[in-house]
C-alpha cells in the first residue's frame, strides 16, 4: 500500500474519495463538513483506495479502512500516525476525533483519551496540551471542594445586558462563578474582543472568573457529525456530547455543581440544546434555566438583535441592549463592525 | 537547554514509539501509554530521561505512546524529538549519538 | 577485496522501526537500510537516528550492512554519511551516481568522518547506484574510482525514466545497462547487483527476471520483500554436478598443499586459476544453501 496526499477540492478526486467512504458507511459530505479539510491522504494499491483520513484544523476526520485490508489494526495505526505527523508539521499537536462509539477503543489504543461518550458518538483527544493541562491552567479558589460553584458557557457575540443579568444572578446565588467564553473565532466579534467585553462587563463582581473555553466549549454548531446517519438528530447528539464533556471533564474537577442557561424563546435549536443539557447534566450538575432579561419596554434582549441593530445603523437600539462597556467598544469600532456583518465575516 | 517548540517524532506502528516533547517547568514529566507499562514502564522512562539529559534538557513534558519499541528505537525517537524541539535538526549532536 | 556472497540485497525503509528491527531474521546476504526514497523529507532526521541506533544495538548476523544515503546534492547527505560511518556501517551506497568524481566526493566525506570519529581509515566501503544513461556510460570509471568500491547496482526506475521508457516484462529496455554495469564491475573486480522487482503479485515474472540476471552473471538482486530471498537463493543454488566437481577441485588443492606443490592437478590435468575461483564460489553457494555437510560432502535432498 502506498500513501499519498490528494486534493479533494478537485472533482475527480472528490468523487473517487466520496465513493470509497460511502461504501464504508460514511454518508454525509455537506459543505459544512468538508470545507474545513486541510489535507486528505489515501492509501492505495494499484490505484484503488483502501484507506483514507483527513485533517481539518485540529480534528481528524473521514477516517475509513476497507474491510478487505489485511492487518486492519496495523493499517489503522499507520494511518493515524501519518495524520498526526502531518498535523505536527503544521504545528498542531493537540488533536480531536469525533467518531462512532465502536471505534473509540481503536483510538484509545493509539494514545487518544475519551472526553465524552453518548449513544451515537464519542469525542476523543490526543497530544498536548490536554484537558488536564487546561483544567490546571484555570484559576482555582481556596476551599474549592466545599464551595458552591456555578458554570456558565457563553459565546457573547457581543456581551449584552442579558448576559450580565445571567452572570449577576449566578454570582448572587453561588460562592464562585466560572464564565467560559467560547474560543472559536467564527463570530462577528473575535474571541479576544468577546472575552475582553465579558471581563469588562463583570469587573464589579468579585466572585466571577472569566476564562477561555478553549476546545472544550465547542460552539455546538461546529461539532463534526459526518459519521452519523442522515436521519439521526444531529443537534440533539451534539448537545448531549457537549453536555457530557462539560459534566465529566470540566464540572467534576472544578467542583461545578450548577450550570446556568438562558431561556431561548426564539430558537428551536437552542431549545433542544437546553433540553439535552437538562437531561445529561443532573444530578451531578443542577441546571438552572433563567428567563431572558427584558428591556424596560418588555423587549427581550439578545446578541442577534444587537448585531442587527449595528447592521441597520441604529445606535440607539444597541444602547438599549448592551452595557456601557460593550457600547463603548461598539461605538469605537462602528464602521469596522458594519463591514464585518456585511461581509459575513468572521461569519 | 530549553525546548523552543513542541515536537513530535516516531509513529504508532508496531515496534515503534511516538514521542511528543513540549515545554515544561518542573523536571521531566513523562506521560506514558504502553501495553507493557507494568513490565517495562520504568525502563522506557529511563531511556527517555537519559536521552533528554544527554541533550541538556532538564525540563520537559513528554507524551509517549509505545507500541512495543526496543530501547534503541526509544532512544532514536527521543533524539529526533529533542533535536526538533531544540530546532537543531540540521546539526546532529554527535556526542549524543 | 574480500569475496562474499551477495545474492540478495534486501531494502529496508529506514524510518520503519519494525522492519529495521527485524531485518536480520531473513538471512539476506546484504541488508540495505534506506535513508533516501522510502523516507519522506520530514522524516530524514528521524530515519538517520533510527538506523544509527539499530546498528549500534541489533544483531544482524552475517549479513553485510549497507546504507543508502541521500544524494550528494541534498542537505541530508553529509549528516547521513557522518552518522553511518560513526555507526560503523560496512558499505555506504550513493544513489544517482554519474561519474567517478561523485564517488571521490563521497570518499572525501567518508574520510572526514572516519577521522572525526576515530575510525580506522579505509574501513568504510562504498558502492554506486547507477540510475541514468550517463551513469551507465560512465560505469567503468565509476567502478574503478576508488579502492573502497565493492559494487555497482542498477536502479531501473530512474534509469528507464531517463531513457524515456519504462519497465517491460521481457527486460529488453535494461539489456544494455545490465551488460554495461556487469562488465564494468567484473573489469574492476567488484560486485554487480541487479535492480528491484516491485510487483509482489507477479512471482513468475520475478523468477524469470532472476534467472535471466543469474545467467548474465550478476552477483545478485536487490529485493523489496523478504519473501523474495528464498526465490533468489533457489535460483542461485549450484547443481549436484557443480558441487561435486567443486569438491574435487578443493580436494586437489588440499592435496597439492599437502605435497607442498605449487601446481594443482586433477585427472592428470593442471587446474587453472579461474577453475579454482569458480570452485570456491560454488562451495560458498553450496554452503549457504545447506547443500554441503560438516564433512564437506554433498547432501542428497
Amino acid at each position: 500500500m502506498q500513501v499519498r496526499e490528494i486534493n479533494i477540492h478537485l472533482k475527480r478526486n472528490f468523487t473517487k474519495w466520496k465513493k470509497f467512504l460511502q461504501f464504508n458507511e460514511i454518508q454525509v459530505f455537506s459543505e459544512k463538513e468538508t470545507a474545513s479539510i486541510d489535507k486528505t491522504f489515501v492509501w492505495e494499491d494499484n490505484g484503488e483506495i483502501l484507506a483514507t483520513g483527513s485533517i481539518a484544523d485540529n480534528v481528524l476526520k473521514y477516517i475509513a479502512i476497507c474491510s478487505k485490508v489485511q492487518g486492519h489494526g496495523e493499517t489503522f495505526n499507520s494511518l493515524v500516525s501519518k495524520l498526526e505527523n502531518e498535523a505536527a508539521m503544521m504545528g498542531r499537536f493537540h488533536l480531536f476525533v469525533f467518531t462512532k462509539p465502536q471505534y473509540s477503543q481503536s483510538f484509545q489504543y493509539v494514545g487518544f483519551h475519551e472526553l465524552a461518550k453518548v449513544d451515537q458518538g464519542v469525542i476523543l483527544e490526543s497530544g498536548t496540551p490536554d484537558v488536564h493541562d487546561y483544567i490546571s491552567s484555570l484559576p482555582h479558589f481556596d476551599d474549592q471542594s466545599n464551595s458552591r460553584i456555578a458554570g456558565i458557557v457563553m459565546n457573547a457575540n457581543p456581551f449584552t445586558k442579558g448576559h450580565r443579568y445571567l452572570i449577576e444572578k449566578a454570582s448572587k446565588e453561588n460562592d464562585h462563578v466560572y464564565v467560559f467564553v467560547v474560543s472559536e473565532d467564527v463570530s462577528i466579534f473575535s474571541f479576544a474582543e468577546r472575552y475582553e467585553l465579558v471581563k469588562a462587563g463583570t469587573r464589579d463582581l468579585p466572585n466571577v472568573t472569566i476564562v477561555p473555553g478553549k476546545e472544550y466549549m465547542v460552539s455546538y454548531a461546529t461539532f463534526p457529525a459526518y459519521f452519523l446517519k442522515d436521519d439521526q438528530n444531529v443537534g440533539r447528539f451534539q448537545a448531549s456530547l457537549d453536555g457530557t464533556l462539560f459534566k465529566e471533564q470540566i464540572a467534576k474537577p472544578l467542583n461545578i455543581t450548577r450550570r446556568y442557561l438562558g431561556k431561548e424563546p426564539y430558537s428551536k435549536t437552542t431549545d433542544v440544546y437546553n433540553e439535552e443539557l437538562s437531561r445529561v447534566l443532573p444530578p451531578d450538575v443542577e441546571v438552572k434555566i433563567i428567563d431572558r432579561k427584558q428591556a424596560e419596554d418588555q423587549d427581550i434582549i439578545s446578541a442577534t438583535k444587537v448585531r442587527a441593530a449595528i447592521a441597520n445603523d441604529n445606535i440607539a437600539l444597541v444602547k438599549k441592549y448592551v452595557p456601557d462597556t460593550t457600547l463603548e467598544f461598539i461605538k469605537n469600532n462602528w464602521s469596522e463592525l458594519q463591514t464585518r456583518i456585511k461581509e459575513g465575516s468572521i461569519k | 537547554m530549553d525546548i523552543k517548540k513542541t515536537a513530535l517524532a516516531g509513529t504508532l506502528e508496531s515496534s515503534d514509539i511516538q514521542i511528543t516533547l513540549s515545554q515544561g517547568s518542573n523536571g521531566i514529566n513523562i506521560d506514558l501509554d504502553s501495553s507493557v507499562e507494568k513490565l517495562y514502564g520504568d525502563q522506557i522512562r529511563k531511556v527517555i530521561t537519559d536521552t533528554l539529559s544527554a541533550y541538556g534538557i532538564d525540563n520537559a513534558n513528554v507524551k509517549a505512546v509505545d507500541k512495543g519499541a526496543l530501547d534503541c528505537v526509544i532512544k532514536a525517537r527521543t533524539m529526533a524529538a529533542a533535536q526538533r524541539a531544540l530546532d537543531t535538526v540540521d546539526q546532529p549532536d554527535w556526542e549524543v549519538f | 577485496m574480500e569475496e562474499r556472497l551477495r545474492r540478495t540485497m534486501m531494502f529496508v525503509p529506514g524510518n520503519n522501526a519494525g522492519m529495521v528491527k527485524d531485518a536480520g531474521i531473513y538471512g539476506a546476504d546484504s541488508i540495505m537500510f534506506d535513508l533516501e526514497d522510502s523516507v519522506s523529507m520530514a522524516e530524514k532526521d528521524a530515519a538517520r537516528m533510527l538506523v544509527y541506533q539499530a546498528l549500534q544495538t541489533q544483531d544482524y548476523g552475517d549479513s553485510e550492512l549497507v546504507v543508502r544515503v541521500n544524494g550528494i546534492d541534498t542537505p541530508f547527505f553529509k549528516n547521513d554519511v557522518f552518522a553511518m560511518v560513526k555507526a560503523g556501517i560496512q558499505v555506504v551506497r550513493l544513489p544517482k551516481v554519474e561519474s567517478a568524481q561523485m564517488m571521490l566526493d563521497l570518499v572525501k566525506v567518508v574520510e572526514e568522518a572516519e577521522n572525526k570519529f576515530g575510525i580506522k581509515p579505509g574501513t568504510t566501503h562504498v558502492m554506486a547506484a547507477i540510475e541514468s544513461a550517463k551513469g551507465v556510460l560512465n560505469a567503468p570509471e565509476i567502478a574503478a574510482s576508488t579502492d573502497r568500491m565493492i559494487g555497482l547496482a542498477l536502479s531501473a526506475e530512474d534509469y528507464t525514466t531517463d531513457m524515456k521508457t519504462h519497465r517491460y516484462p521481457d527486460g529488453a529496455e535494461l539489456e544494455f545497462a545490465r551488460n554495461m554495469i556487469l562488465h564494468a564491475a567484473r573489469a574492476a573486480g567488484i560486485a554487480a547487483f541487479d535492480t528491484v522487482f516491485t510487483n509482489m503479485n507477479d512471482v513468475e515474472g520475478f523468477k524469470r527476471e532472476t534467472e535471466h540476471i543469474h545467467e548474465l552473471g550478476f552477483d545478485g538482486k536487490s529485493l523489496v520483500n523478504p519473501r523474495q530471498i528464498d526465490w533468489v537463493n533457489k535460483i542461485y543454488e549450484p547443481t549436484k554436478k557443480e558441487i561435486e566437481n567443486a569438491l574435487d577441485v578443493e580436494a586437489a588443492i588440499e592435496e597439492a598443499h599437502q605435497k607442498g606443490s605449487g601446481v594443482i592437478s586433477m585427472n592428470g590435468q593442471m587446474v587453472d586459476r579461474p577453475v579454482v575461483l569458480r570452485a570456491q564460489r560454488v562451495i560458498r553457494l553450496a554452503k549457504a544453501s545447506n547443500l554441503i555437510n560438516e564433512e564437506g560432502e554433498y547432501i542428497e535432498k
